[in-house]
Formats: structure tokens, sequence, C-alpha cells
């Protein structure tokens, strides 16, 4: 115990009578040289704080208000201001689209909108990942493949003219297009980059999403292959395009199981 | 170990030391506060030198990268996260919890309860700390810094957190005295903020996830809060101890003190999205971030003078004691680290160093040159009282302090530097954009030699501290001072 | 302070204010954004990522990709990020509703991956060489017999897209070139100058050739190259990733945002309505 009075530093307390209780803890010698716990005193502030927090106040105040853009959640910029004017809205040329676009034209808008981050402008896509467009079996075959690719979205390995492609899912459209908008998009990229196939009208994609209703989103390239490589039924205006296709790109075989 | 002795209330005593029930009582708690304090100090410590040698590892590999790319679990982006999420949860919040824990039970002048309830919840703490890091290891990382430990660790945290915390509030129910001392203030608001925190950000970022880029927004707002709501708070009001007690006056100014809380709650909460300067937000909320980075400055420059106003004509027992030495560091730092802050926020400078190595620089600052410095104070100080022996050579605390800030001081020196020299070159278009990569890497390398010389800090402290721990500190009642001191009659006794 | 009620209110007040202020608010600014769509409900951005893409986004969490690499381009007006082509405009919170985790990212070590996806070459350059993979007839892992239509002609049709330039490196920002610059870095680095970013290796797998080089080998020279009659191929996981990296894309306009790229490239798909659609 630290009981020897000879050992306390000079300043402790004499006379400590460890006999008030019987089981009290050692009292170490860091104990007994502690000072007193910790008080606070009462000097008052010194005006030049006051000056220094009247300044950080201006100058965070200011700050706040000058960069804020209106407290808007619309504005990211901090100098504030309206969003930028929609573009086309002063067009040179908009007042003069008052013109019928074909739907090769509809078409080519629906597709830089859609389908071009994937299967590129030229429609090459890109290898091992986007399946081109141009000259490939499904867009110049017939129609009701390309549709269901369409309609419903692909995933898994696909081989198109000959090159693996499956890393990349495409999506479902059947939820974001139109019946009239995919049969443009369709009719575009069928009569576009050399490709030279039917033109697809709305009442045709109309009709298979009917019957595809009931299918569960995404197809394989087996379930494509397995359906009839024709024309959906009831196209109605078969414009220029002939119906034979030059034969620039073979067919793949129809059957899956060889 | 918890006798149930009626200690009478006694007022603080007038003379220099303290008066014989005091020391009676003080005994008491310090005796009750043994096992879960030291229990928290040795998972700390143990973190710590994990996460040191983490760090080294990592700075070494931004420089050198070709090393352990053949296992997933060891690649860097998956061991940074793991190193600052060692150092945040393992080592900072379990030093500030065992130092919390034993300043609310002084101040509140009662003994602690149930310690069995906080063992407890360290040992959980320590196993969500585990689980988390090999969670992040074996590629479960959340994605969102600060907070990457996957959901199944944040749980039992929360277990561990909800024990501990417990106590703060029957210590507090049972508190002995009429005031409620400055240091119970930060503490108290640390405890009760940090699960409001983690709680806000589990639920907004994992449970009801907000949509895109809010989840950025409540991932820095978390950050910043953790390290000054919840560090930054422990670490401050352990500061407003350590210096009034050890050279027994008197804080300086109770309005300062008052003040320069207050506005630090208010102000440091609304900092963290100066981070995401130029992002995709609205303007309004990166810029009220910035103003209050530019308010904090209230509360650094209070809080600073209050400090200097008390230690006034004692700067020199800093020669003398190891606590006060680490304490004034890491208050002194406090100063550097928020001023860095606000120059740093300044949309002028931050198109610079926003995506440099500089902000990671500010980070280590408030975390280690702060935080850790005035921890290592702290725990210098209650350690002897709770094993009852001094520590046995003031030469390794001499190495250990100077290797700790000439570590942090290269390592923010560096990272600043460097950040600065980064960012300008990444914002000069002409130059490729390796070559800003290339500009920084020198500075990476004394960052590594950085974290070389804090290794070997940490290593002494444990060391020594593990010599405590066995009971091999030295017998005396003199403390180890880092200097022998000159005269008897010198005014500060220690 | 004597009261402990004041003192509680205070805590529970300040950090209230913080968190309504800084996160509640702002999110019902900007938490519940919808994807843009045009007049006519077509050209919807943003859309969300599903299948492989998605599973590559929690590869690149992962793997801490965040703590080198930015997904986030700063106005042009504040900083250099449009000068260095890495976007055609700033990014907007629309960009990001449907990533979970967002990835905007704090460091740059590595430069930014906003619009990486749009990077990859598009455009068909020099004929593939013999020796480039899109030739194989995938003879190693035949999970797909139905594929074995009559291969097209050696040099491939001008229209087929190649992945290699002339010296048989891919090109960059091109699948194989990911690939390859996961797997070793320094390998792509430009002039040889030093990249510091971990190899991924891990991701890969070692395996013999057995027949033909597999399709998605990578092409790998000097120390890197496995040895011969062994080859390099990616796991899924690296597959996956891949696709997620070549996903990243924010070039489409936004109207609440000014695009400074070229009046083409905008002008394409902004809403000009068609007159006449039906």
């Amino acid at each position: 115990m630290n009981g020897n009075p000879s050992d306390r530093p000079p300043l402790a307390r004499q006379g400590t009578d460890y006999g008030e209780t019987s089981d009290v803890q050692e009292v170490h010698a860091a104990i007994q040289r502690e000072k007193r716990e910790p008080r606070v005193g009462l000097e008052p502030l010194s005006i030049w704080l006051i000056a220094v927090y009247g300044l950080a106040l201006f100058l965070g105040g200011a700050y706040l208000g000058r960069y804020s853009g209106n407290f808007s959640g619309d504005s990211l910029d901090p100098l504030g201001g309206p969003p930028p004017a929609k573009k086309g809205a002063v067009g040179p040329g908009g007042g003069e689209q008052q013109v019928e676009l074909s739907p090769h034209d509809r078409g080519k808008k629906i597709f830089s909108a859609n389908c071009q981050t994937c299967h590129q402008a030229n429609g090459l896509g890109v290898p091992g990942q986007y399946p081109p467009l141009a000259g490939s079996e499904f867009t110049n075959g017939g129609s009701r493949r390309m549709g269901m690719i369409v309609l419903k979205g692909l995933q898994g390995p696909v081989t198109v003219k000959g090159q693996k492609f499956g890393t990349a899912v495409m999506q479902p459209w059947d939820k974001t297009l139109t019946d009239q908008k995919i049969a443009d998009v369709m009719t575009y990229e069928r009569s576009e980059w050399g490709n030279n196939a039917s033109p697809v009208t709305k009442e045709q994609i109309a009709a298979l999403r009917k019957e595809l209703a009931n299918h569960p989103e995404s197809y394989g390239e087996q379930d494509i292959l397995a359906a009839p490589d024709e024309d959906i039924p009831g196209g109605g205006e078969a414009a220029a395009p002939a119906q034979a296709k030059p034969g620039e790109v073979t067919k793949p075989a129809p059957q899956p199981k060889g | 170990m918890n006798p149930a002795i009626d200690i009478p209330l006694k007022e603080p005593a007038i003379t220099a030391a303290a008066g014989d029930a005091e020391q009676v009582e003080r005994a008491l708690i310090d005796a009750s506060t043994r096992v879960p304090v030291l229990m928290f100090y040795a998972s700390a410590v143990a973190w710590l030198l994990i996460g040191t040698l983490l760090a080294g590892l990592v700075s070494f590999e931004q420089h050198s990268p070709d090393w352990l790319s053949n296992m997933s679990f060891l690649t860097w982006g998956r061991l940074r996260p793991v190193c600052m999420n060692i150092m945040v949860y393992g080592w900072a919040s379990m030093a500030g919890m065992g130092t919390a824990v034993w300043l609310m039970a002084r101040l509140c002048r009662t003994t602690l309860r149930h310690p069995l309830l906080i063992v407890t919840g360290a040992w959980f703490w320590n196993i969500g700390v585990l689980l988390g890091v090999g969670g992040i290891l074996a590629g479960d990382s959340t994605g969102h810094q600060w907070i990457e430990f996957p959901p199944y660790a944040a749980i039992v945290l929360f277990v561990a957190y909800a024990l501990i915390m417990s106590w703060a509030v029957l210590m507090f129910r049972f508190r002995r005295g009429e005031q409620i001392y400055i240091t119970q203030w930060y503490l108290l608001g640390a405890f009760l903020w940090f699960p409001w925190l983690y709680a806000a950000a589990q639920l907004m970022l994992f449970a009801t996830p907000v949509q895109g880029v809010m989840q950025a927004a409540v991932g820095w707002w978390y950050a910043n809060n953790l390290l000054f709501l919840w560090l930054g708070a422990i670490a401050l009001g352990t500061a407003y101890y350590m210096i009034p007690k050890v050279i027994g006056r008197p804080v300086y100014s109770y309005h300062l003190a008052t003040i320069g809380f207050w506005t630090y709650a208010l102000f440091s909460s609304w900092t963290g999205m100066q981070r995401l300067i130029d992002g995709p937000f609205p303007a309004w909320m990166i810029t009220a971030s910035i103003a209050a980075t530019i308010l904090t400055i209230i509360p650094v420059a209070t809080v600073g003078l209050n400090h200097h106003m008390t230690m006034q004509g004692y700067f020199p027992v800093m020669r003398y004691s190891p606590t006060l030495r680490f304490t004034v560091f890491g208050a002194m730092s406090y100063t550097v680290f928020s001023v860095v802050g606000i120059l740093i926020s300044l949309r002028s400078v931050a198109r610079y160093v926003n995506f440099s190595e500089a902000s990671i620089g500010y980070t280590n600052l408030g975390l280690y040159a702060f935080f850790t410095m005035v921890m290592f104070g702290s725990m210098y100080y209650i350690v002897p009282r709770l094993v009852g022996r001094e520590w046995r050579y003031a030469t390794l605390i001499k190495l250990h302090f100077w290797g700790s800030a000439y570590g942090i001081g290269l390592m923010s020196l560096m990272f600043l530097v460097g950040g600065l020299v980064q960012g300008a070159n990444q914002e000069n278009a002409a130059m490729p954009f390796i070559g800003s990569l290339e500009s920084v890497l020198p500075y990476l390398r004394g960052v590594t030699l950085a974290a070389f010389l804090l290794t070997v800090a940490h290593f002494i402290f444990a060391f020594h501290f593990g010599l405590m721990l066995l009971g091999l500190g030295r017998t005396s009642t003199v403390p180890t001072f880092l200097n022998p001191v000159e005269a008897e009659g010198t005014e500060a006794h220690l | 302070m004597k009261g402990l009620f004041p003192l509680l209110i205070g805590l529970f007040g300040t950090f209230a204010f913080s968190w309504l202020g800084l996160t509640v608010v702002p999110n019902f600014q900007i938490g519940h954004l919808d994807p843009q769509s045009d007049e006519d409900g077509t050209d919807i951005y943003p859309m969300p990522k599903s299948g492989m893409v998605e599973r590559g986004r929690h590869v690149y969490v992962a793997n801490g990709c965040i703590y080198c690499h930015s997904q986030q381009i700063r106005p042009g007006y504040e900083a250099a990020d449009i000068d260095r082509k890495w976007g055609e405009r700033r990014s907007a919170p629309r960009d990001y509703i449907f990533d979970r985790p967002v990835q905007l990212g704090k460091e740059r070590m590595g430069p930014d991956l906003s619009n990486l996806g749009k990077r990859a070459p598009a455009e068909e350059s020099a004929p593939t060489t013999a020796s480039a993979p899109t030739n194989a007839p995938s003879a190693t892992t035949a999970a797909n017999p139905a594929a074995s239509s009559p291969p097209p002609p050696p040099n491939a049709s001008p229209a087929g897209p190649a992945v290699s330039n002339v010296a048989g490196e891919p090109l960059p920002y091109s699948a194989a070139w990911h690939h390859k610059h996961l797997y070793s870095p320094r390998s792509v680095s430009p002039d040889f100058r030093d990249s510091n970013m971990p190899a991924f290796k891990f991701l890969y797998e070692k395996r013999l050739i057995e027949g033909e080089r597999s399709a998605d080998a990578l092409q790998l020279t000097g120390a890197e190259a496995p040895p011969s009659g062994w080859e390099i191929v990616p796991t899924y996981d690296a597959t996956c990733l891949v696709a997620y990296l070549m996903s990243l894309d924010q070039s489409h306009p936004l109207k609440e945002v000014k695009s400074s790229g070229s009046p083409a490239a905008s002008a394409a798909a902004s809403a000009a309505p068609p007159k006449g659609a039906k």
C-alpha cells in the first residue's frame, strides 16, 4: 500500500486516513499528485474577437448570397440565372419544318436518339459488343425476327455476320416506343447503309406486339432463330424496295439444332 | 471492483492538490473504469498498428503498383478503404471512446456502474470492424467513402454502440455536482450525434437509398460530420480537460468556451458539400458548405484563443509533460487543419485541388495531427492512473512524439504541395493527363517515407503501452518527465 | 452551463439543422428526378442499366475504382474537364438517377470516366490483319453450334469494324483495349510513360489454348505475354466490368445543361419537334 508518509510528494495532504473504509482501492501516486478537476474562468470577450466574428459572418454570408444560384434546385451554376434556353427553340429553319417527314426520315431521328449509342451512326456496331445493322442478316431478313428483337430485347451470345457478340444486353423497346416509331426506325434501318429490305408499318408492329404480349422480356438467340424468317403478316404499303434481297449476305440456317 | 460506498459530496478542494476524499473518489472511479478503458485502448492500439502498416503499403503501392496484383483481396482499390476504415473505426473511434469513458466518469464524479456492458460493447465493436474489413476485402464494399463497411458489419457496430452509449446516459443520470463542464458538453454531443449520424447515413444510403447524386451528398455529409462531430468533438473535449488539468489553471473564459462550442456544432456540421464542388449539384448546397467552412474560423479562433490564454505563462511545461506536449500539438493542429480546410474550399483554389491528393492531406491533418495526437496525450495521462505505474522510458515517449510530429508534418506537406502541383497540371489541358500523375509521384514517395516514420513511432508506442499493460511500468510517485525538471521550486508542479 | 435540458435541445437543434438542410431539403429538390424525354415520349435519357452492365458496376465498386477515377464532368468555365475532351457538357443530377451506388469520385489519379463508352472507336480504320481475333471460328468454347454459318471472307467486308490499328494493338477505349489495360496498365500507357494503376490480373484466367486461340484472348506482348500455348482470357467479371465501362456515356444533351460540344451532335438528338409524326 502506498502508506508511507515519507514517500508522498510534499504537496499532498498529510493525514489521509485509510481506516475509514476497509476495502478502499489503492490511491496511486498519480492521483495523489493530481491537481483539482478543471474549472472555468470568466474572462470577458475581447472586442477584437468580436470584430473577427463580424468579419467572418460577413464574408461567409456574402459568399452564400453571391454564389447560391437563387437557392434553386435547378441552378447548377453558382452565379445563378436560369438554365440555358432549349435548343431548337429559335432554330432558323424551325418554322419551315411543316413538311411531312417520310418514315425513313422519322426513323432516322428515332435511330439517332435511341439506337445510335450502341449500333453507331454508321450501323456498324462495336466488335464483340454491339452487333452491326449494316448488312446484318436480321436487319435484311424478314421483319418478324427483327421486330421480335426490337420489341422484346435480346441478351446472351448472338452471331451476326459470322461474328460473335455477347457482352451487351439489348433492352426491350416495347414500353418506350410506340408502334409507329418502331415501324419507322425499322424501316430506316432496313433501307440504310446498303440494306435493302421491306419497310415496316405500324399495323405490322401492332400485330406482332399483340402476338408477343405474353412473352417474358428478353429473347435469346435461340428464340429468334426459332421464329420463321418472314415478314410480319399484314404489311400493307409495300413501297419501292423489292422483296427479293440482293445476295450480299447469306441467310443463316433456320435450324438451330444442327 | 465496485464498492457501494457513498462518498460524501464535497466541493473540490481549494489547494493545488486534491483533498483526501477527492483522492479516494478518483481512485474508485479509476478502478471502475480500468477494464473497459484499457480494453478500448488495447484494441485501438492493435488497430493502429495494423492500420499504419496498411497505410504504408497503400502508400507504397501508389508509386510502385506492381505488387500483389494476383489476389483480389489485396488489390489497392480494396486495401485503401480498409486502411481508412481501420483508422477511423478501429483506432480513432475506439481510442476516442476509451478516453471519453474515463473523462465522463471523472467529470460526472461517479463510478462506472456497469463496466461489463462497455466491455461487451468494445468486443462487439471489434467484431464489427473485423467483419467490415473482411467484407471489403471480399468485395462487398458499399462504394461510399468513409462508410464502406457492408451493412452486416454496420449492424454489429450499431449494437456495440448501443451497449457503449447506454452507460453515457447512466453516467449523466447519476452525475454529481451542479455544473456541466465544457468537456462534458463536447462528449455528450459526440455520443448523441454519432448514432443519429450513422443511422441517417445507413438509412439514406442503404436501407431506403436516395436517388442518384444525393447519395454522394449524404455520403460526404456523413464523412465530414463524422470527422467533426464525432472525432473532433471528442478531441476538443479532451483538450479542454487535459490542458487545464495538467497545468492546474482554470480555462481562460467560459464565454469563449460557450461560443466556441455552439459555433463549432453549428458550422462544422454544415461542411461537407464543398468536397463536391463543381459537381452535379444545385450550387446553393456547395456554397452553403463553403460559407460554413469560412465561418468555422469563428470556433477555431475562439477555441484557439481560449487554450492559448489558458496556457499563457505555462508553455514551458510542455518540456516536461508528455500529455501536455501531445495535447497542445493536437490543439494547434486543429487551427492549422481548419485554415487549410478553408483555403482548399474556396472555389478559386478548389478547382485545382479538388481532385488531387491535397484533400487527402487535409483529412489526414484532421485525423492524425489533430485527433490522434490529442488521443495520444490523453492516453499518456490516463494509462498510469489505470495501471498504477508510470511510463517506463522517457526516451520512448520522446521518440514517439518526434516520430509522430515529423511523420505527420512531412506527410501533410507532401500531400498538400504534391496536390497543388498535381491539380495545377490537371487543369492545364495542354499537358497530357498522365503528366499530372507523374508530377505527383515524387511527393507520394515522400508520403511513404512519412508513413514509415509513423510506423516506427507507433510501434514504439505500442511496445511501451504493452509494457504498461503487463505491469512493467515504473513504480514511482513522480511522473515520467520528458526532460529533467530543473529546479525543485518551479511553479508548475507536476 | 447549468442546465442539461438546454444543452440537449441545442445539440438536437444544431444537428437537425444540418441534417435537414444538407440532406433532406436537397433530396426534395433533386432526389426525385425522372429521365428526360422529348415531346413524343421517345428519346429517353438516361436509361437504367441492366444485366452485365449492372454486374460490371458492382465489380467497379468492389475493386475501389472510385479511389482514382471520377465520373463527373465539371463545367467548362470552372475547370479543364471539357478542354480535355472528357465530355461535351458538365454532368447534371439527372445523369445519375439510376446509379446505385453513385460513383462520382473524389480523386483523379487517372482520368475521368464519365464518357468512356462514348470515346470507344466506332469508325473503321485499316482492315484487320489475319491475326485479328475477329476471324476466329470459335472452335474453343463451342457453346453455340448454331453459329456455324459459313465464315465471312477473310478480308471481311469493308464495313467490318476494326479492333486494332495497323500495329495490331487494340484501338484505345475499345473493349480489347480495356481488357489489356486492366490486365497490364503499363503496357498501354502512352509513350511508355508510367501509369500507377494497379494490375487487375485476378480478373483474368490463364489457360491452355485448345485448338485455336479464343476470340477474346488478350493480345499481350513482351514480358506480359503468357508462355506459348497459353492464353489469357477474361473472366465473366472482367467482361462485365468492360461492358460497364463501355456503357458510360453522358453525351446525351440535357435541357438543363448547356452543351459546349459540336452543334451537329446536339442538333441531331435534340427535340426539334418533328412535325407530322404520328
